[in-house]
C-alpha cells in the first residue's frame, strides 16, 4: 500500500467548539432585553447613538488594523461590536453624537489599540470611553433624559440623594427594577439586565464570581452607611458594571479567589464614592480602578498547585 | 498673588525634599564599583547575547575585572577586542579564531520535497517535538526559522528559494545562539578559515544511505569518497555521515567536487564548480 | 460522591462509538520489531541476518535494567537488522521477519489454539504454583512486558518497590482518552483474566490490595469486574467519575486514595504502584500460559465507517496499513488517543507494544487562532494546577527560568489547556518546549 499523504499536527487533535468570537457573541445576545429595553423608552436618539458608538467602534479598529499594524483585520472577532454596544448602553441616549464618536476614539482607539489590540489592553475600553466623555463633557453625560417621556430630562435616584432632594429610604424599588428612573441608555432596566447575567451563566461565558461579589462588597458597605442596599444595587450603573463590564476576561483576575477579591473591592469602592464621593456614582471609576489591579491580582493569588510550590514544601 | 508665593514655595519645598532624598539614598545606598568594568562594558558589543557563556556583557566586564579575563572570551568581539580589554587589565590577551556558524543541511526545496503536510506553529522547535517534519528527514532543516528569530545581529535569513537559512558571514558573530537554538543540532560555528575559505559536510543523516537518499537527495550518504580524496586525512565518516575536521582540513576543495550527492559545501568558488 | 481528583479536568466529546468486541487480526507475513518498544535503554538484537526464529522466542537482551527484551511474534527468518522508518516517520533499529507459507499457516493455527484457551478461566493458585514474588518479577520482565497505557515503562521496575514499601496496587481501566476502546472492551470479554493479572501484579510487588478504577461510562466492564471480582476479596472495583485525565497517573492516585504525589517524585513514595489494565492482562499470559507480549488490542476508531471501528488483537510489527480501515478527507492518523497520542504519518510503520489505537479522523481546519483573552479557562482546566497561559507564554517567549519557577516540570502534557483555550492558541506546545529547555 502507498503511504497516503497526511497531516501531522500537535496534541491534543481534538479541540473545543467553544471560540473568542463566540463568547463575545453570547454577551451581545446577553445585551439584547438591555438593548431592548433602552430602544422602547429612549426611541430614536437611542438607536442613533447605539449605531454610531457600533459604527465608529468598528471603523476605528478596522483603521487600525489595516493602516497601522497591517495585520488581517480583527472585525470578526466581534469585540468591537461588544465595545460599541457596551460604550452606548453606558451613555444617556442625549449626547450629542459626535461626543458619542470621541467616546469611541477613546475606547477603541486609545484604551483597545494602543495597547495592541484584542487581550492586550489593561482597561476596559468601554469605560475608558465612558469615563473620558464624564470628565470633558460633565453636563452632557449627566443630563439624564426620563425613560418614554420625551425630551424631558430628570435627576436620578443617586444624584437625588448626594443631594440630600430625597431620602433614599423613600424610592420605590419597582420602577428602578423596570426602569422607569432616568439613566443612562442601559443602566435603566435592572430586570433586563438580570436576564442578561442568567443566559450568561447559562452559556457558562462569565462565572458568577465577580457580579456577586461586587453586589456584596456594595451591600457590606451600603449597610454600613446605612442607605438601602437594594436601592443602591438596582441604580446607576452597577447592575450593568457588574455583569457586563467588570466580568471582561481580559482585565479581570484569572482565578476564583481573585475574582472574588476583585469583586469585592468593586463593590467597595463603588460605594465609598456613591456615599461619600463628590460623583453620584462611582461604577465606572472602581472597575478601572481595579482594573489596574488586576495583574498584582493575577500575581499575588494564584492557582492551587496539585503538587504544593517547593518553597512551601520546605517551610 | 498671595497663591502665586505659596505655589512657588510649596513646589520649591517638594522638589527639595526629593532632592534631598535622592541625594541621600544615592549616598546610603551607593556601590563601590570598579571604574574599569564600565569601560571594558564600553568595548563589549552590549547585545548581551550569551555568547561568552555568561548572563550578559556586564556580568562577562565584571568577571574579567575579578581576573578571569584569561580564561573568559568574547567571540563577538574578536581576538582584537579581547586585546583591547587585556591591554586595559594588563594581562595577556586571550586569542581565538574567528569562527562562524555553518548550516549542516543542503536539503533545499527541490533536493527534499515536502511529503507530509503539518498544521501548527511555525516554530522548529515544536514541530521537532512533533514529528519528523515535512520533508520525511529526521535530520535535516525543518525551516521554520527559530534561528532567525533568536540571532541578535541579523546575520540569518531564509532563503525563499531553497527554504533553509543562509548565515551571513560578514555578520554573524559566532555568539552561538542558533546554535543551542536549533533543535536538531544544524548549526556548527567553524573557524572563519584562512582567506575565508571553509569546507564542510552540509547534512547531519545518520541514515544509511539508501533510506537518506530516499528522503533527500543531496544527503550524505556515508560513501567515503571525499574521506579518500581527502590529501591530509580531514574526513572521517562515521554512522553513514562524513565530518570534516576543521582543524585538519586546508579547504582545498577536493572533496567538495568528489561528493556524489553534493552534500558538501565551500565558502569559495570552486575552479571547476561540482557537478552532480 | 463519584470518587475524582479535585483540580482541573475537562469532559471532551467521548466518541467512544467502537465496537465492544475484539476481533484477531490475521497475523501478518513480515513483521517489524523495533528494538526499543518502551522508556529506557533500547534492546539489544541477540539474533542475525538469516538467522531461523519462532513465535516467541526472545531476539532482543533488554539494554539496562530499565529496558524490556524483544519477543518474535511470527515465526520466520530475519530478513534484516537495520534502520526503519517508525509511524512519526524518524527512523529506528529493527530487527525484520519474514515467514514463509508453512510457518505461517503453524503461527496461525496456534494462535488461534491459544486464543480458545484463553477462556477458560484459571485461578490465581493454580497458576502462580510457588513462584515468589522476585520470581514472578522475573518472569514479568523475561515476558517483555511494558505499560500497556502509552507510556512503556518496564513493569518489573515499577513492581520492585520495595524501598518505597507501598501498599496499594491500582489497575488503571480508567480509559479517559475519547475514541478508545480497548481497555473497555478487553474488561468486558475477559474480567476473570484481567483480574487474576492484576493479583499477579499484586503479588509481585507485595502490596495488599488491589483497587481497580473504571470510568463510569463504562458499566459493561464495571458489571463484568464486579461479578469477576466476587470470591477475590483483595480487589475492590471502584467506579470514577468520568473526567479527562482520570486516567493519568497522579490524578487516579488521588482520586482512588486521596494521596497526593509530591512534585518531581514517583506514585512509590505515596505508596501506590499503577499499572494499566492491558498490562494486568498480559502478565496473566506471561504467568499462566507463558505467553510474551507479542500481541496486543488496539482500537481502531475515528471518522471511518461504524462498522470498522473495531478493536483488534495484532501481533507487534504488523504494519498499521494491513488493519482494515479506509482513510477519511484531510486524513489524520493518531497512535493512541486524541488527546495525547502522537501523529503517524507512516501507516506502513510497525504496531508497537505501546500503541493502544490507531485513530483516523479529519484535520479540523474550522478555527484559527486568536489572541489570548484571559479567559482564565486554561487554569480553571489543568489538573496540575498550573498557569498554562503564562508558562506557555514564557515557553514562546524563551524565558526558561521563568517557565521553571511557575512550575512547567509539574505538567503531564495532558492537553486540557489547548483542548479548552477559545481562542485555540497552540499552549501545550511552547509549554513542552519550556519543560525540555528548562530543565537543562
Amino acid at each position: 500500500m502507498e503511504n497516503p499523504r497526511l497531516i501531522f499536527s500537535s496534541t491534543p487533535h481534538v479541540r473545543t467548539t467553544n471560540s473568542t468570537s463566540k463568547a463575545m457573541l453570547h454577551v451581545i445576545i446577553a445585551l439584547l432585553p438591555a438593548v431592548a429595553c433602552s430602544l422602547w423608552y429612549f426611541r430614536l436618539p437611542a438607536l442613533l447613538v447605539l449605531l454610531v458608538s457600533i459604527g465608529s467602534c468598528m471603523a476605528i479598529e478596522w483603521g487600525v488594523t489595516r493602516f497601522m499594524f497591517h495585520r488581517k483585520n480583527t472585525l470578526t472577532d466581534c469585540s468591537a461590536i461588544l465595545t460599541g454596544i457596551l460604550l452606548a448602553l453606558n451613555l444617556p441616549s442625549t449626547l450629542p453624537l459626535w461626543m458619542v464618536v470621541a467616546g469611541a476614539v477613546m475606547a477603541v482607539g486609545v484604551a483597545k489599540m494602543a495597547f495592541g489590540g484584542l487581550g492586550c489592553n489593561i482597561f476596559n475600553p468601554a469605560l475608558v470611553g465612558r469615563v473620558f466623555l464624564l470628565i470633558s463633557f460633565p453636563v452632557a453625560m449627566t443630563t439624564w433624559p426620563v425613560p418614554l417621556a420625551d425630551g424631558i430630562t430628570g435627576p436620578t435616584i443617586l444624584s437625588m440623594t448626594k443631594l440630600g432632594t430625597i431620602n433614599a429610604t423613600d424610592a420605590q424599588l419597582m420602577p428602578l427594577f423596570l426602569g422607569f428612573t432616568g439613566g443612562s441608555m442601559g443602566e435603566v432596566s435592572a430586570a433586563a439586565l438580570l436576564l442578561g447575567f442568567i443566559y450568561l451563566l447559562a452559556v457558562k461565558v462569565i462565572r458568577w464570581h465577580i457580579p456577586v461579589s461586587i453586589i456584596a462588597g456594595l451591600a457590606a458597605i451600603d449597610l454600613i452607611a446605612g442607605y438601602p442596599p437594594l436601592i443602591d444595587i438596582l441604580s446607576g450603573g452597577l447592575l450593568l458594571g457588574a455583569i457586563f463590564m467588570a466580568t471582561d476576561y481580559v482585565t479581570s483576575p484569572m482565578t476564583k479567589k481573585g475574582m472574588v477579591l476583585y469583586g469585592l473591592l468593586i463593590g467597595l469602592i463603588t460605594a465609598v464614592i456613591r456615599r461619600w464621593g463628590a460623583y453620584p456614582e462611582g461604577m465606572s471609576f472602581a472597575i478601572l480602578i481595579m482594573n489596574g489591579f488586576t495583574p498584582l491580582i493575577n500575581r499575588y493569588i494564584r492557582p492551587q498547585r496539585f503538587s504544593p510550590r517547593r518553597k512551601e514544601a520546605i517551610a | 498673588m498671595e497663591v502665586l508665593i505659596y505655589t512657588i514655595a510649596i513646589l520649591g519645598l517638594l522638589g527639595l525634599s526629593g532632592a534631598l532624598i535622592l541625594y541621600i539614598t544615592s549616598k546610603k545606598f551607593h556601590v563601590e564599583e570598579d571604574p574599569r568594568i564600565d569601560s571594558i562594558v564600553s568595548m563589549l558589543p552590549g547585545a548581551n547575547c550569551g555568547g561568552c557563556g555568561l548572563k550578559g556583557c556586564r556580568d562577562f566586564a565584571t568577571r574579567c575585572v575579578g581576573g578571569e579575563a584569561g580564561k573568559l572570551f568574547c567571540p563577538v568581539a574578536g581576538s582584537e577586542g579581547m586585546a583591547k580589554i587585556a591591554a586595559l587589565l594588563g594581562v595577556e590577551a586571550t586569542a581565538m579564531e574567528r569562527k562562524i556558524a555553518v548550516l549542516k543541511c543542503s536539503g533545499c526545496r527541490q533536493a527534499r520535497p515536502k511529503i507530509y503536510d503539518y498544521d501548527g506553529v511555525n516554530s522548529c522547535a515544536v514541530m521537532n517535538s512533533v514529528g519528523v517534519g515535512t520533508s520525511g528527514c529526521s535530520f535535516g532543516c525543518l525551516g521554520c526559522g527559530d534561528c532567525v528569530e533568536v540571532c541578535n545581529y541579523n546575520a540569518i535569513h531564509i532563503d525563499m528559494d531553497t527554504g533553509l537559512p543562509v548565515v551571513d558571514p560578514d555578520k554573524c558573530t559566532a555568539c552561538g545562539a542558533c546554535t543551542t537554538e536549533c533543535p536538531r543540532h544544524l548549526l556548527e560555528l567553524r573557524p572563519e578559515g584562512r582567506r575565508k575559505r571553509r569546507v564542510w559536510v552540509a547534512c547531519s543523516s545518520r541514515d544509511r544511505g539508501p533510506l537518506a537518499r530516499k528522503v533527500c537527495a543531496s544527503a550524505c550518504i556515508g560513501c567515503g569518497k571525499c574521506a579518500r580524496v581527502c590529501p591530509f586525512g580531514a574526513i572521517t565518516v562515521t554512522d553513514n555521515l562524513a565530518y570534516i575536521d576543521p582543524t585538519v582540513c586546508k579547504a582545498c576543495g577536493k572533496c567538495v567536487g568528489e561528493c556524489p550527492t553534493g552534500a558538501i559545501h565551500a565558502s569559495f568558488e570552486l575552479p571547476k564548480p561540482a557537478e552532480k | 460522591m463519584k470518587h475524582t481528583f479535585k483540580i482541573g479536568g475537562i469532559h471532551p466529546a467521548e466518541n467512544k462509538t467502537a465496537s465492544l468486541e475484539i476481533d484477531l487480526q490475521p497475523l501478518p507475513t513480515t513483521v517489524c520489531l523495533p528494538l526499543q518498544q518502551h522508556i529506557g535503554a533500547p534492546a539489544k538484537a541477540i539474533v542475525k541476518r538469516g538467522d531461523k526464529v519462532t513465535r516467541g522466542q526472545i531476539i532482543a537482551d533488554p539494554g539496562g535494567f530499565v529496558s524490556a527484551p524483544v519477543h518474535a511474534s511470527i515465526s520466520g527468518t530475519v530478513t534484516a537488522i537495520e534502520n526503519v522508518i517508525m509511524p512519526d516517520g524518524r527512523t529506528a533499529p529493527a530487527v525484520v521477519i519474514k515467514a514463509d507459507e508453512d510457518e505461517h499457516q503453524a503461527d496461525t493455527e496456534a494462535r488461534k489454539v491459544f486464543w480458545v484457551k484463553i477462556d477458560e478461566e484459571r485461578t490465581l493458585e493454580d497458576i502462580i504454583g510457588n513462584l515468589n514474588a522476585d520470581k514472578l518479577r522475573a518472569k514479568i520482565a523475561g515476558a517483555g512486558i511494558v505499560g500497556l497505557g502509552g507510556a512503556t515503562f518496564p513493569s518489573h521496575v515499577k513492581l520492585n518497590a520495595k524501598d518505597a514499601a507501598p501498599d496499594t496496587l491500582i489497575i488503571n481501566g480508567c480509559e479517559c482518552e475519547p475514541f478508545l476502546r480497548c481497555d473497555d472492551a478487553l474488561m468486558c470479554r475477559w474480567p476473570h483474566q484481567t483480574l487474576e493479572g492484576a493479583r499477579l501484579l499484586m503479588r509481585a510487588s507485595g502490596v495488599k490490595r488491589v483497587i481497580v478504577g473504571v470510568e463510569d461510562n463504562k458499566p459493561r466492564a464495571i458489571e463484568a469486574l464486579v461479578k469477576a471480582s466476587e470470591d477475590m476479596p483483595e480487589i475492590e472495583i471502584c467506579p470514577v467519575k468520568t473526567k479527562y485525565p482520570q486516567g493519568g497517573e497522579k490524578q487516579l492516585i488521588e482520586a482512588l486514595t486521596g494521596r497526593r504525589v509530591a512534585s518531581g517524585a514517583l506514585p512509590a513514595s505515596a505508596g501506590v504502584i499503577v499499572n494499566n489494565i492491558a498490562t494486568a492482562f498480559a502478565a496473566y499470559q506471561a504467568i499462566a500460559f507463558d505467553e510474551p507480549l507479542i500481541e496486543r488490542i488496539i482500537t481502531v476508531t475515528g471518522d471511518i465507517p461504524a462498522d470498522m471501528r473495531r478493536n483488534y488483537i495484532v501481533a507487534l510489527g504488523t504494519p498499521f496499513s494491513e488493519l482494515p480501515f479506509t482513510l477519511p478527507e484531510n486524513a489524520m492518523a493518531i497512535i493512541g488517543g486524541p488527546m495525547m497520542g502522537r501523529s503517524a504519518v507512516r501507516l506502513d510503520a510497525p504496531v508497537t507494544k505501546g500503541s493502544s489505537g490507531l485513530l483516523l479522523i479529519s484535520h479540523p481546519t474550522n478555527y484559527e487562532t486568536q489572541p489570548c483573552v484571559r479567559c482564565a479557562e486554561c487554569v480553571e482546566a489543568c489538573p496540575m494546577g498550573l498557569e498554562p497561559y503564562l508558562i506557555s507564554t514564557y515557553g514562546r517567549l524563551r524565558h526558561w527560568d521563568d517557565a521553571r519557577n511557575a512550575g512547567v516540570a509539574d505538567c503531564i502534557e495532558c492537553g486540557s489547556c489547548s483542548y479548552v483555550c477559545p481562542s485555540h492558541r497552540p499552549i501545550l506546545d511552547f509549554i513542552r518546549i519550556a519543560k525540555i529547555r528548562s530543565r537543562k
